[in-house]
């Protein structure tokens, strides 16, 4: 159907003000649509606040950013309840994060508590505040951006935090062509990004995410994805192996991956397509192993066989 | 250091568990602060492990060695020898335990240990003792796998039952190793065994000194009769032929004693059907053997002595198997020589005045040796003779005379050289035998046990026409002694095995611990007959039947052969498991088209999916582009997508005939 279109011009129009990042756009809205919450990760000034808005334009979210800061706290994030001297009662001003897209600019510039007060919001789609529970709106993403983690000023992400996130992205440097291609675009009058349009509206996201739900995995296909997950847990590299969560995650981005390529069945290049953006920040290399988690994936991918027990 | 370099805790508990049960069957020859410097050792490396303490440095370790060093210099007064050398390895290996920081360090102490199992089949090859040490093999390669597993940081016996596993794979190998691996004789020697390890009889005899020999349970040796097994009182045992007396001491004429033209015994002549035999005897340190009387052996390295005992050339230091044929009634020495008369009959000078007397005496009434014989033994059974375990000492003075007219108690050595010295006196040749008599049948596999406390000692009178006779003065004076053995004769006296309280031969009345015990010995004499006693000679003997004629080329052959059957079984197994049945049909076509394209030089990697495969193969064999396409697709639909069967059939037929067309 179209829907490969669809996704082809959403990508397009991101790259409108992303120049050459065409594979972590679309890994990008892989992760949305398989409704995950998605960190990038790279050094200041590459682009991820860029992309995220960009990402919310397109899909026609309505967002709130955060910049988490070392003294924001969870309060400022979640909202208070104020006191109304007029009616003598409490009232609740809600924070940032009832939005459909937060943005949460270098989340770990920010201490540990304020962190987690974004995991039930991530987890459970609600926030709790003074005893009372109220939902969230229902596309609800966090897109969240972090420096790395041996620049100064920074606090890790705790596993379990890390583990929320469906994917982490790395954006790296643009290529020649495409930084070229951006000077000359400063030197051109207005901001591009107020330029971009809404490409997939909500009820074709939830057609997108009905699809999603309907592809299918052969027992060949898991079979491969058993085998993977076994190697990160039986083999000395890994520290850490995947969780049965993390292969959740997998499986489902890698379908949402099939239906983006027109398919309704799940094949194994859909698994490779996610596995590092998926598996990566959710290994954790042995004290023996010199690479990082990335390392961990390609040794993983090399080494387990597609087709062969 | 690296966590690679580290040792985990479960390897170090399974290090110092083998530690102690290495040292465990040393126990009884090793001195027992070697044992404290075991445990102080294992203990010193466990606070070294919780962090209390740190590893020694090296002047304490160079203090430790020179300690370890100078007790066994103290404990054995030599450094040269096998206890000493073995108590030596044992220190050296609880020392090396406080050095084991590292895997590196493990290794060389695991493998050390795989050395210390070995030392002990220096002692024994007993079958208990074959039975811990392989135990111990098990333990020491269950630290060696623990070594290999880090972060095992809780106990776990997962180690253990790998080290099991791989122990019980290798017995096949173990078994074909031993049947086939040529012996090599020792490349260098060392005096082997102190003699204070030596139980059993020397070769000499005074009678004056208490026998300790008599009350010891253990097994001198076991004979499998050929036949039937002839009764109790008929089995003489002969070891050793005493002729010699002097200064109270009975001793055996050496090789180089006899004339050079009488160390060959005359042959008797030999009509009757022989009783043929085998033995298997325990290591005595001794050149003799045991064997009924008139014995012929025809193994090789096995010589008569001219005083128709056997021997062999050779100290016998492991247990020694060898068949022999006996002829008990033959004729032996009915010519006597002048040499040998005028030894048979020497008597020393001027001692034991009252016996001479009396053997005077005994021969003044006739000629007859037969009759002199009688008349002696009428005289111990007569008077108030008696037999005991526990008799007076004698003085080295005249002992016989103090024996026959003073204290009148004794066992069979007194009864044997007071007999002799009395026929001599009376002019009848006459010589001390020792050796055993009688012996316990085990009902379970009809061997006959001999234990060491059926040793005995008997007299041998030699009679014109007759030759050489036994005579045994023992059963004028304890007839039960012949008849029913030791046990039985001394039952009054309560001194059976009185110092040995452990000993199962005790407790023979408790009819299931005597069951098990005869079981035991009989399983006992079937490891020594099938694997103790197989050495270089019966190995070639098995190897020639088998090959005809033993080359190294054939050897080799024959080892690699065998072993290949061994592993056999394991190869099928691996097989067998391995899942390649369990593919499904267009699994194994795809695997098929795999292996054609990888003949034309495109491989599939193992992380290959079949997409990027076919685009890379595309590109390398660009004439086959369609085919590889077409199979992919067909391949995908067919292992990834959920088809409806018909259309599966259909894509199957089409991948097939695509395959078989790929060329």
């Amino acid at each position: 159907m179209q829907l490969q279109e669809l996704i082809d011009s959403a990508v397009a129009e991101v790259g409108k003000v992303l120049l050459g990042k065409e594979p972590q756009v679309r890994l990008a809205l892989c992760c949305l649509f398989s409704r995950g919450h998605l960190l990038i990760e790279d050094l200041p000034g590459m682009g991820k606040t860029t992309l995220c808005h960009a990402l919310a334009d397109v899909l026609g979210l309505s967002w709130k950013r955060v910049q988490f800061t070392s003294d924001l706290l969870p309060a400022d994030i979640l909202g208070v309840s104020v006191y109304n001297a007029n009616d003598a009662s409490f009232s609740f001003r809600p924070g940032p994060v009832f939005t459909q897209l937060l943005l949460a600019d270098e989340i770990n510039r920010t201490t540990p508590r304020t962190q987690s007060a974004l995991l039930e919001a991530m987890a459970e789609g609600q926030v709790t505040v003074d005893g009372e529970t109220r939902a969230l709106p229902d596309p609800f993403f966090v897109i969240a951006t972090q420096n790395p983690v041996h620049q100064s000023g920074t606090y890790p992400l705790p596993e379990s935090q890390l583990d929320r996130f469906l994917m982490r992205l790395h954006l790296g440097y643009p290529d020649p062509r495409a930084e070229r291609a951006m000077f000359q675009r400063r030197q051109a009058p207005g901001n591009a990004r107020e330029g971009l349009q809404q490409v997939i509206s909500t009820a074709q996201l939830a057609a997108i995410r009905e699809a999603v739900r309907e592809v299918q995995s052969s027992d060949n296909l898991l079979d491969y994805l058993q085998r993977l997950v076994a190697y990160t847990r039986e083999s000395p590299e890994f520290e850490v192996g995947l969780s049965p969560r993390g292969a959740l995650a997998l499986l489902g981005s890698a379908q949402t991956w099939a239906v983006m390529h027109n398919r309704n069945h799940v094949i194994p290049e859909d698994l490779q397509a996610v596995l590092p953006a998926v598996a990566a920040h959710r290994l954790v290399p042995s004290g023996d192993y010199a690479g990082d988690g990335a390392a961990l994936v390609a040794l993983l991918q090399r080494n387990v066989d597609v087709i062969r027990p | 250091m690296k966590q690679a370099e580290q040792i985990p805790r479960n390897a170090l508990v399974w290090m110092i568990a083998a530690q102690f049960t290495l040292l465990a069957p040393h126990l009884p020859r090793v001195p027992i602060w070697v044992v404290a410097v075991s445990l102080c050792a294992a203990l010193w490396r466990i606070m070294v492990y919780r962090g209390s303490w740190s590893f020694p440095r090296w002047p304490v370790k160079l203090a430790l060695i020179l300690a370890g060093v100078g007790g066994i210099l103290l404990s054995f007064r030599n450094l040269i020898g096998l206890e000493p050398m073995v108590a030596l390895l044992l220190v050296a290996f609880a020392l090396k335990v406080l050095e084991v920081a590292r895997r590196k360090d493990a290794y060389v102490l695991l493998f050390l240990g795989y050395f210390v199992v070995l030392t002990e089949f220096l002692f024994s090859q007993d079958l208990l003792i074959v039975l811990l040490c392989l135990c111990n093999v098990i333990l020491v390669t269950t630290a060696l796998v623990a070594l290999h597993r880090p972060g095992d940081e809780r106990f776990s016996l997962r180690p253990l039952r790998s080290a099991t596993a791989m122990v019980l794979q290798s017995a096949p190998l173990m078994v074909v190793l031993f049947f086939i691996f040529p012996r090599v004789g020792p490349l260098w020697t060392v005096p082997l065994k102190s003699q204070s390890a030596v139980t059993g009889m020397s070769d000499f005899m005074r009678p004056g000194d208490v026998s300790r020999l008599s009350r010891s349970g253990e097994v001198a040796f076991r004979v499998a009769f050929e036949g039937e097994i002839p009764p109790r009182s008929q089995l003489y045992w002969r070891g050793l032929v005493m002729s010699r007396l002097e200064a109270g001491t009975w001793s055996t004429l050496d090789y180089y004693d006899v004339p050079a033209d009488q160390r060959r015994p005359p042959l008797p002549e030999v009509t009757e059907a022989p009783l043929r035999y085998s033995v298997i005897m325990a290591p005595t340190q001794q050149r003799w053997l045991y064997a009924l009387r008139y014995a012929r052996s025809a193994d090789t390295g096995i010589m008569n002595a001219a005083d128709y005992r056997l021997f062999r050339p050779v100290v016998i230091e492991d247990d020694f198997r060898y068949t022999v044929e006996s002829w008990p009634a033959a004729e032996l020495e009915t010519e006597l020589s002048p040499w040998r008369q005028r030894t048979e009959l020497a008597l020393p000078q001027g001692r034991n005045p009252r016996t001479l007397a009396l053997g005077q005496e005994l021969a003044a009434g006739s000629d007859d040796s037969q009759a002199i014989v009688d008349r002696a033994l009428a005289l111990f059974s007569e008077q108030s003779f008696f037999y005991t375990l526990e008799p007076p000492t004698l003085p080295a003075q005249d002992a016989v005379d103090a024996f026959l007219f003073g204290t009148r108690r004794g066992f069979c050595e007194h009864y044997a050289s007071a007999f002799v010295v009395l026929m001599r006196a009376a002019g009848v040749p006459a010589r001390v035998v020792a050796g055993y008599q009688g012996g316990e049948i085990n009902p379970v596999n009809r061997t006959v046990i001999v234990h060491q406390f059926d040793a005995h000692a008997w007299a041998e009178v030699w009679m014109a026409g007759r030759g050489w006779v036994r005579v045994d003065p023992t059963s004028a004076v304890s007839p039960a002694r012949v008849e029913f053995g030791l046990e039985q004769a001394v039952a009054s006296e309560g001194t059976f095995l009185a110092d040995q309280p452990l000993s199962p031969l005790r407790y023979r009345g408790i009819r299931w611990i005597n069951q098990v015990r005869l079981r035991y010995d009989a399983l006992t004499y079937r490891w020594q007959s099938w694997v103790v006693s197989f050495d270089g000679t019966r190995q070639m003997n098995l190897l020639q039947d088998w090959l005809g004629q033993v080359s190294p080329l054939r050897i080799a052959a024959v080892i690699l052969g065998a072993l290949a059957l061994a592993l056999l079984p394991a190869a099928v197994l691996l097989l067998w498991r391995r899942p390649l049945a369990a593919l499904a049909p267009h699994d194994r076509l795809y695997l098929k088209f795999c292996a054609r394209l990888a003949r034309m030089g495109v491989v599939r990697e193992a992380g290959e999916a079949p997409g990027s495969y076919a685009r890379r193969a595309a590109q390398a064999v660009p004439r086959l582009a369609q085919s590889i396409e077409s199979i992919t697709r067909c391949y995908q639909q067919l292992a990834y997508a959920d088809d409806p069967a018909r259309e599966a059939a259909a894509l199957q037929r089409e991948m097939q005939q695509a395959v078989r067309r790929l060329n």
